[in-house]
């Protein structure tokens, strides 16, 4: 069976199995990959999948179920037991299918790929690592070509069709010289063509310099409060962070976020706008459709103003707030007017922080961890890189308290993000 | 139980080491959020995958199809994989090694009953804590269970056929705090060992000491104080220590990582922590002579598995291995490369890893600190290839001249691994095992790890 004959299949049984409404998504996908560990190639993977996923309303009741095969006896035993799973389960007027959204066709991404030319931009790669930055070892590297026809049908209607396909990257690396050994360090990127070599990708020339500078890290002695400088790839975590703690349905359903009673109130600077944006020219293949509503592009924050939860349906109709027009992954913050090295000389006392290694932020959006591949500065100037050192702070006080955001930006296909500087921030040594 | 349709395929295998694994993955999960089921879902993932090796390069491939055909098929592109690396990287290293012959099954009781059991479970434990802790402002129950299935045959290794089930019923209470915000505690209830919800999870009274004591844990960081942040004389609780071991020392001495430049590849034969300090990845059985949390019998390369020892009386004695970094380093492997999915090829992993207990008392532990920090659980931790490590810490009490003070909100603490192990000066004589987690490294990966408390100095977070 096609993608269209599982969908309009499963959704016939489930009806005569009692569902009250019901969806129905179904994905063949293939991917190539190639492996790099320790420097060297070291496998190639071809995998070809499947995924039926079911959700089926009875009497107010939900149920899901995903399996990965397609023959008709693997789809009733699945759709018997999902019927059952929803009747076992207790009635909530906030499950719902989607209403009718719809019928469209996404077609997104390079359809076509060629392995041979990605095995040689790896080689190409690993060749210009080795010259350019010799102290960097690859502990791994892995690149893929994924390829994928989906569809999403429901019994109110709507159908979604998207054909997709996309390169990926991403890396593990660290600096070395003889015993001396540094913090890992990474990189991913999402891309649709392999004309651009991969080392000029995620931002890697960058981060491979500032892992060979950091062999010989400074101390930091004590315990001072400054000055934040986040990289791309740490706003990127940060931001993550921000939206589970504060916007996401576990926190706004049970009333625990601090920004519970903040929609349409200023929580952060009034220069920070921050946004998911799946339909910007920078992103690659974003999501058009999810829960059975397309998707659109949407401000969480907008100079400093709490535009949005980050709410799934369920999450809507259970707290009343507007249910989120995309899921919050493609990140943008509004690029400032200075640039990285002004701001850095604007700093009296902080850190440039690439990668935050940290437990989970509390409830109230404390967090501490470990500042890893990151600079002291002092009096405008990059002092060096340090070790052992630790950054501890609030998610919902550092944003009332940006400094300054850079005109540069970084991405990788799936944010477009700026260095953006807090003060504020509580910085522990030995 | 899986059908066997790859043993079969034995004969056209040839001559390079060729694995052929079937195997099915299963999921359940139902959460309720204050009384409201906001999960209730149930997955199932399976196929078949093969991986050959040819000349020091790896082909695999693998689908979701099952049957005769379809394993050919696989066999066919992995060959064409492997082949394709190597006719281009032409690394020419050796044939690996044979390991083993003979079959290696593991069958423990498994059972997978209808949702129902999990939904009236979650329900007895949500109703049990609503009516019991009025305070709580929000509260969390969930049963999950997972299990791996797996089938498979070898050409140069054992055969093989095991069964992995785990469940469990993590809990989050929140409360206000005394400044106003809110501050919260999580607990898997039953973490302690693998195995099915029917058989774990009889009666909500079963494990109302571990609810009790997480709601005063609560209640008690409710009213507690930052850290004062530095390096401290700490306590680490067997939690913190299982995942000292797993995250600060385990993935550094992963032979893949070694080879990738972790900083244990300097550091063999040498002391990277005080004599009081063994620690092993075990695969089955415990130093004591009980099950491990997850046992492993034999991994996903075809080789029977057995104990890693890491560090004895303080050295560093080995490394954790794959058949083919064993080769390179000159090793045994002892059955550590393993898959998480059909559509995963075995990678370096841990098993049950633990530090072994002391001699003291956790009284004369305390007794002995002046002004420090008794931590007691963990939330999550990351290592580097440096050593240097991370952990959340979601629960602890200020120590006082020995004796235990206010709690503590929550933080986190880091250091170097071999430099800090060579503070320990005390160990617990006893031994707390977790299994509820999973590891992360490409793929995830159910992992036990356990210890005893210990005594060292750490840099702790704090303000």
């Amino acid at each position: 069976m096609n993608n269209r004959e599982i969908a309009e299949y499963t959704l016939e049984k489930l009806t005569k199995l009692g569902a009250d409404a019901a969806s129905v998504g179904v994905a063949h996908g293939s991917t190539d990959e190639l492996n790099v560990d320790g420097g060297e190639f070291s496998l190639m993977r071809t995998l070809f999948d499947t995924n039926v996923g079911m959700k089926v309303i009875k009497d107010g009741k939900k149920g899901n179920i995903s399996i990965n095969q397609t023959d008709k006896q693997s789809i009733d035993e699945a759709c018997a037991t999902v019927i059952a799973s929803a009747e076992q389960s207790q009635p909530d007027e906030a499950h719902r299918i989607a209403p009718f959204a719809g019928k469209e066709k996404f077609t997104l991404g390079v359809l076509e790929p060629d392995i041979a030319a990605l095995y040689d931009r790896i080689n190409e790669f690993l060749r210009t690592t080795k010259q350019d930055y010799p102290k960097i070892m690859m502990e791994q590297f892995i690149a893929q070509y994924e390829r994928e026809n989906a569809l999403y049908m429901n019994t109110n209607g709507t159908e979604f069709e998207q054909e997709s396909g996309e390169y990926s990257i991403s890396s593990m690396f660290s600096a070395h010289e003889g015993e001396k050994a540094g913090s890992f360090n990474g990189a991913d990127a999402l891309f649709t063509d392999l004309n651009t070599p991969l080392i000029d990708l995620a931002g890697h020339r960058r981060l491979f310099g500032e892992s060979e500078r950091s062999l010989d890290p400074v101390s930091v002695d004590g315990k001072f409060v400054g000055t934040l400088i986040a990289t791309p790839p740490l706003m990127a975590d940060f931001l993550y962070s921000i939206c589970g703690n504060f916007c996401s349905d576990g926190v706004i359903i049970d009333k625990t976020s601090p920004w519970i009673d903040k929609l349409g109130k200023t929580v952060a600077s009034s220069g920070l706008t921050i946004s998911s944006r799946p339909y910007a020219h920078e992103i690659v293949c974003g999501e058009r459709f999810a829960e059975g509503f397309k998707s659109e592009d949407m401000d969480i924050i907008k100079d400093g103003v709490l535009k949005s939860f980050v709410l799934s349906d369920y999450g809507a109709r259970k707290t009343g707030f507007e249910r989120a027009k995309n899921h919050g992954a493609n990140f943008f913050v509004t690029p400032g007017s200075r640039s990285v090295e002004e701001m850095i000389a604007g700093v009296e006392r902080g850190l440039i922080v690439n990668r935050f290694s940290g437990g989970e932020p509390s409830a109230n959006g404390d967090f501490s961890g470990v500042a890893k591949n990151s600079f002291l500065v002092e009096n405008g100037k990059i002092v060096g890189a340090v070790s052992e050192t630790m950054i501890n702070g609030n998610f919902a006080e550092m944003l009332g308290n940006v400094r300054e955001i850079s005109r540069e930006t970084e991405g990788g296909g799936r944010r477009v993000l700026p260095w953006v500087a807090f003060g504020g921030i509580t910085v522990s040594g030995k | 139980m899986l059908k066997d349709y790859i043993s079969q395929m034995k004969g056209a295998m040839g001559s390079e080491h060729t694995e052929i694994r079937a195997q099915r993955n299963t999921s359940r999960r139902v959460s309720v959020l204050n009384g409201d089921m906001i999960s209730n879902s149930r997955s199932e993932e399976s196929g078949v995958c093969v991986r050959v090796y040819r000349n020091g390069v790896y082909g695999f491939a693998s689908g979701a199809e099952y049957s005769e055909s379809a394993v050919r098929e696989i066999l066919e592109a992995a060959q064409r994989n492997a082949k394709f690396m190597d006719e281009r990287t032409g690394k020419g290293k050796p044939a690996l090694p044979v390991i083993a012959k003979g079959t290696v099954e593991y069958k423990p009781y498994f059972s997978d009953p209808e949702q129902k059991a999990y939904i009236d479970f979650v329900r007895e434990v949500d109703a049990y804590i609503a009516k019991k802790y009025p305070k709580l402002v929000s509260r969390r129950v969930t049963a999950y269970a997972d299990s791996m299935e797996k089938l498979l045959v070898t050409n140069d290794g054992a055969d093989g056929y095991s069964i992995a089930p785990r469940a469990y019923v993590p809990i989050i209470m929140t409360a206000n705090s005394n400044d106003g915000s809110t501050v919260e505690m999580f607990r898997v209830l039953g973490a302690e060992r693998g195995g099915c919800i029917d058989e774990k999870y009889r009666s909500v009274e079963d494990f109302a000491a571990e609810i009790e004591q997480n709601y005063e844990m609560l209640m008690a960081k409710a009213e507690g104080v930052y850290a004062e942040a530095g390096v401290r004389d700490v306590i680490l609780g067997p939690n913190m220590a299982g995942i000292l071991a797993h995250e600060a020392v385990g993935h550094t001495v992963e032979a893949d990582l070694v080879l990738g430049g972790s900083v244990a590849a300097h550091l063999l034969g040498k002391p990277v922590a005080s004599e009081l300090v063994t620690m092993v990845d075990f695969a089955h059985t415990l130093h004591d002579g009980s099950p491990a949390p997850l046992p492993v019998y034999i991994d996903d390369e075809g080789t029977p598995a057995t104990d890693e020892l890491i560090i004895k009386d303080g050295i560093l004695v080995g490394y954790m291995n794959s058949r083919e970094s064993a080769q390179h380093f000159g090793m045994e492997p002892h059955g550590n490369a393993r898959a998480y999915t059909f559509s995963d090829e075995p990678l370096i992993r841990m098993r049950n890893t633990g530090i072994l207990p002391g001699k003291s008392k956790i009284e004369e532990m305390i007794a002995s600190i002046k002004d420090g920090y008794y931590l007691t659980e963990t939330g999550n931790g990351q290592a580097d290839t440096t050593g240097e490590f991370m952990f959340g810490v979601n629960m602890g009490y200020e120590i006082k001249n020995g004796k235990l003070g206010r709690a503590i909100r929550d933080t986190t603490i880091s250091g170097i691994a071999f430099e800090m192990l060579k503070t320990v000066d005390m160990l617990s004589d006893d031994n707390v095992w977790v299994s509820s987690g999973f590891c992360g490294k490409k793929q995830p990966m159910p992992v036990g790890m356990g210890g005893p408390a210990l005594k060292c100095r750490i840099n702790i977070g704090g303000r």
